[in-house]
């Protein structure tokens, strides 16, 4: 087990996770415990069940069997102790990015003024300083994620998920926002879990790289990624970089051949 | 639209009417059957100068109000229930349906012997017509709450009435003016057709006196008048929409 888990907090326990869609196992007893501050990445073969861990963790499906600790108590549904990042970025139309920023705090009730400046102070993070009063429809795709990755932080959560955030950009527009991202994390070093089917994402942004198994799904290995900090575009030229990418993708190989000469995905 | 665009339309409105006052003139050249437009438009200066326009319009828009008002918040209402309830969707649907493809406007002679030649024989024949859009279009409006975005709330832990009030009334909101945007022609129909059944004034009743004296000129005066109003009441519509629900127009 990693030696940063014995200093540092335990933040998230996941123990004997399972789920079973009616007669389909999903998901087959996953175990993982996340320090605090750790930069987490689940890959896998589609089909693996990542979305779906990530969407027990935060608490929008329940587990069919075991158990999510936050901080040692109990997942038992959604909550503000974690922010959730979409894949579609799932703005409302109808508000500005500073309401659609703010819509969390809204909901939990806290008071405006407070989470006004805070979540303004959020925008000029991301790099949104300026477009506070636009509409979604103005903005593009890159932008709308950066909102969307505001809105998940102005609640301040423990833990950070989310769930192919990049994976609807096209491919220079996702590779600033990893390097956005990574500036972004910098600031707070907040727990994050990210699911992507990008390898090379995985190993650019996190610490360590779960590496999931289809059918039923489960950790096939976790790999810990020593690369020093801060992180620049450069580092996936390096021959360590392209180490890590090639050992995870001969863990995940034989599983994506099998789906998509089966399935045809 | 753009003014290139806009010169084009009005040039093919002058040609038409160029086009219809030429032929009243000089093809049909009988005025039992058809006026020209010169003739329309001192026909409605006449009308308008004698009051009796202002009269038949005053008439035809306080049915035309009420009905279409009472229809509105009946209607939204009722697609509100529909949509929060299984049950009373389960009740009203068959009846919304069956209605709504039946030409109610036929029930206008029995609810004439019904409530009498007064306003509301005519507010109940508009109710009939405009209140199945709006309630059609308002639970449509509803039901279709992007499950997406219902999941986003439920992220931050918001309760079903938060849910309801941040993003259901809002995303129904464009079907809601789209169902309310149909009911106005269908009311105007309403309208018009009911006097034609019997009454002592209104729009539809200047039609149907003209008809009975073959005075085409005060028949079609009648007839610009309301597509006049249907005109601006849709374009109207079509701002309010622009203000009220600017997310739509991409």
């Amino acid at each position: 087990m990693d030696a940063r888990l014995t200093m540092a907090a335990k933040k998230l326990t996941v123990s004997g996770l399972g789920k079973t869609f009616t007669s389909l196992e999903v998901l087959s007893n996953i175990g993982v415990e996340i320090a605090d501050g750790e930069f987490i990445a689940i890959v896998g073969p589609s089909g693996c069940g990542k979305t779906t861990f990530l969407r027990i963790v935060a608490g929008l499906e329940a587990a069919t069997t075991g158990e999510v600790k936050i901080d040692g108590s109990l997942v038992r549904g959604p909550g503000i102790d974690r922010g959730f990042v979409f894949q579609n970025d799932n703005l409302l139309p109808w508000r500005t990015v500073l309401a659609n920023a703010m819509i969390g705090p809204e909901i939990a009730g806290r008071a405006a003024a407070p989470s006004r400046s805070r979540t303004l102070d959020l925008l000029k993070l991301v790099g949104l300083s300026g477009f506070e009063h636009y509409f979604p429809r103005q903005l593009s795709g890159g932008m709308r994620q950066r909102v969307n990755l505001a809105r998940a932080l102005a609640v301040d959560p423990k833990i950070l998920l989310m769930d192919e955030p990049f994976a609807s950009l096209d491919a220079q527009t996702r590779e600033i926002m990893q390097t956005e991202l990574t500036r972004i994390w910098e600031q707070g070093r907040k727990t994050v879990l990210f699911v992507t089917h990008q390898i090379d994402e995985a190993v650019f942004l996190s610490d360590r790289v779960l590496v999931f198994a289809r059918r039923p799904g489960r950790v096939r290995e976790t790999v810990s990624v020593d690369l020093p900090r801060p992180r620049a575009l450069s580092v996936k030229r390096t021959p360590e970089f392209v180490r890590y990418v090639d050992h995870i993708w001969s863990l995940i190989e034989e599983d994506v051949r099998q789906s998509v000469l089966h399935e045809g995905a | 639209m753009n003014r290139r665009g806009a010169g084009v339309s009005a040039l093919s409105i002058i040609g038409g009417l160029l086009l219809w006052e030429a032929a009243s003139r000089f093809a049909v050249d009988n005025s039992l059957f058809l006026a020209a437009p010169s003739q329309i438009l001192i026909a409605i200066f006449r009308l308008a100068v004698t009051g009796q326009l202002a009269r038949h319009i005053e008439i035809s828009a306080i049915e035309f109000a009420l009905g279409y008002g009472i229809a509105s918040l009946l209607g939204i209402a009722m697609g509100l229930l529909m949509a929060e309830s299984d049950r009373a969707k389960k009740i009203l649907q068959p009846w919304i349906s069956g209605l709504y493809a039946t030409p109610t406007i036929a029930l206008g002679p029995l609810f004439l012997l019904w409530l009498g030649i007064g306003i509301w024989s005519k507010v109940v024949v508009v109710i009939t017509l405009v209140l199945f859009p709006v309630v059609i279009n308002t639970e449509a409006g509803l039901r279709t709450t992007s499950e997406r975005l219902i999941e986003m709330l439920r992220s931050f832990g918001a309760t079903r009435q938060q849910i309801f009030v941040k993003l259901s009334l809002p995303s129904a909101a464009p079907f809601v003016l789209a169902g309310l945007k149909l009911g106005i022609g269908r009311g105007l129909i309403g309208v018009v057709v009911a006097e034609l059944f019997g009454s002592r004034a209104g729009l539809g009743q200047l039609i149907s006196q003209s008809a009975d004296s073959f005075n085409m000129p005060n028949l079609f005066a009648a007839v610009i008048v309301l597509a006049s109003a249907g005109i601006a009441m849709t374009a109207g519509f079509t701002w309010l929409e622009r203000k009220l629900v600017p997310w739509t127009r991409d």
